[in-house]
């Protein structure tokens, strides 16, 4: 059995379980593969059907479709590993992949957990300790409060001081939950109690802190790969603006908002809070950019990121295969100056849901096409004919990205792909994504976070 | 006489917003459904009282699964 790497002295993985399902089973596979590393994939009584079950060299049933039961069930994941003689564990993303009790339980196990350090994980799981960390390495912040607001008066005080609107958000939130927008002072305690009782309920935590509303925001964010050496390397920023609810549908690199100034400084306030921290592995630093121009820091995703093959496609870097080099203990490959960002890559989200209503539908996949990947064409998915789409887990069906050498010619091509797909069982938002890919102030880059809650309208606005 | 709450999609129970003994009005949530991480609210057909809660959070739903039991 391998003993937790903390110096960095080098393993070899040689066969790692996926604590995960959908579509980034196969992606970790896929990898595992070309390296020659053993996989073995765990499913819930929902998940027989899954693609993936035959690409891996094992697949265990782990219980029921409630998570709590299966895909959440550390005592069990753990389990699993150790009877398979996995001896490593790659938590993929949402599900216990940020989760510092499993990955404290994975090393515990002896086993080698594909992430930063369980202790790291535990500290950054507080948005107001990262915004401290920010705060003390000269990375702005999103105006607010630092530390978590003490009670109602803190929020009636904030607000009469600074005006609305303002953000309330949870310390401990994530996923878009728990985060409520106040606009005057008379509906601050109702909202306040709602946000305690969410966060209590949801993340074990009422903790809230207070965020100013930026104005026209854009999202930008920069993926980063960082050793047990100290070397940190950003793989370029990911524009992700384009969101429904708080999540994200179209993502893009580069972005066409962001100048090569600005991504000098981002790098830069990039590698000073990873240093920081103290970080290992592959990461995101999520940020906003204000319609002034201003860059604030948001939060860090300390774990692979759903818009992953942006970045891939954009560096030709495997992101999972850096994550296992780094979790094996070697020092990264590359330095910041052997990357280069060329030309242009897009991911549409397909997500099954009404495009116009976003209300979530699942069902059975009755017939489907999707075009063959090629070297500018990527499909990541779990899908199959007559397979069934369970209603108990997130509802992303597949992610198409596509790469050329400018903006132009990667959206024509996701527009292509989009149009020559075919899922019919349920319905999806590619018609959300086409209309956003047609649209003239899409393709021009004059858009923000807000751009489908104002309603799609083709070339006009 | 008795009537059933329904579940009106398929997901987990995210939470029942009644108590045994309550008030329920025509048209008033009792129930939230979490169907693929999105919440769906359960209303009440029927005026009553709650005389029984049949599920707890994330107990699994298919359409049709009584939620809870209203006498009226």
């Amino acid at each position: 059995m391998l003993q937790p790497l903390n110096d960095g002295s080098g393993v070899m993985i040689k066969k790692v379980l996926i604590a995960n399902r959908g579509e980034i089973v196969g992606r970790i596979i896929r990898t595992c593969k070309r390296r020659g590393v053993a996989s073995v994939v765990v499913y819930s009584e929902a998940d027989r059907d899954a693609g993936y079950l035959e690409e891996a060299d094992e697949a265990v049933l782990i219980g029921p479709a409630n998570p709590l039961k299966s895909y959440l069930n550390i005592e069990k994941l753990v389990e699993v590993a150790l009877q398979t003689g996995a001896d490593a564990v790659h938590p993929g993303y949402g599900f216990l992949s940020e989760r510092g009790a499993f990955a404290e339980a994975v090393v515990h196990a002896g086993l080698v957990w594909i992430g930063p350090a369980p202790e790291l994980l535990r500290i950054i799981s507080s948005k107001c300790t990262c915004r401290q960390m920010a705060d003390q390495v000269g990375v702005p912040v999103v105006p607010g409060t630092l530390k978590p607001v003490a009670g109602v008066g803190d929020v009636v005080e904030f607000g009469r001081a600074h005006g609305f609107p303002l953000f309330l958000k949870l310390d401990k939130g994530g996923g878009g939950k728990g985060i409520a927008r106040i606009t005057r002072a008379r509906d601050i305690e109702k909202i306040y109690r709602q946000a305690c009782s969410i966060g209590s309920a949801a993340f074990g935590s009422d903790a809230c802190y207070i965020e100013h509303v930026v104005p026209r925001p854009r999202h930008i964010e920069v993926q980063f790969v960082a050793d047990r050496f100290g070397h940190c390397v950003c793989l370029g920023e990911r524009e992700c603006s384009i969101q429904r609810r708080n999540q994200k549908i179209i993502e893009e690199a580069p972005s066409l908002i962001v100048t090569p100034a600005d991504r000098e400084k981002l790098f830069d306030w990039t590698r000073r809070l990873v240093l920081r921290m103290g970080y290992h592995g592959a990461g995101t630093i999520e940020g906003l950019r204000s319609e002034e121009g201003d860059y604030y820091f948001m939060e860090i995703n300390a774990r692979l990121q759903v818009e992953h093959p942006v970045t891939e496609f954009l560096t030709g870097i495997d992101l999972v295969a850096c994550q296992l080099d780094i979790a094996e203990g070697k020092p990264l490959a590359f330095s910041q100056q052997d990357v280069s960002l060329r030309g242009h890559a897009i991911e549409a989200r397909v997500y099954a849901e009404d495009p116009d209503t976003y209300i979530p539908s699942p069902g059975t996949i009755h017939a489907l096409y999707l075009p063959e990947d090629n070297t500018q064409l990527r499909i990541d998915h779990a899908l199959r004919a007559n397979a069934v789409v369970p209603p108990y887990y997130d509802p992303l069906l597949a992610k198409v990205i596509t790469w050329a050498d400018g903006r132009d010619a990667a959206v024509d091509k996701l527009i292509e792909a989009l149009e020559a797909i075919r899922i019919e069982g349920v319905k999806t938002t590619i018609p959300t994504c086409l209309k956003t890919l047609r649209n003239t102030l899409f393709r021009t880059g004059d858009f923000d976070t807000s751009f489908l809650d104002n309603g799609v309208t083709p070339g006009v606005h | 006489m008795e009537k059933s709450v329904n579940a009106i999609m398929p997901g987990l129970t995210a939470r029942v917003v009644v108590n045994v003994g309550d008030r329920v009005e025509k048209g008033q949530e009792v129930a939230v459904i979490n169907c693929m991480k999105t919440e769906i609210p359960v209303n009440s057909e029927e005026a009553g009282v709650v005389k029984q809660v049949l599920v707890k959070e994330w107990d699994e739903l298919q359409v049709g699964d009584p939620m809870v039991i209203l006498e009226i």
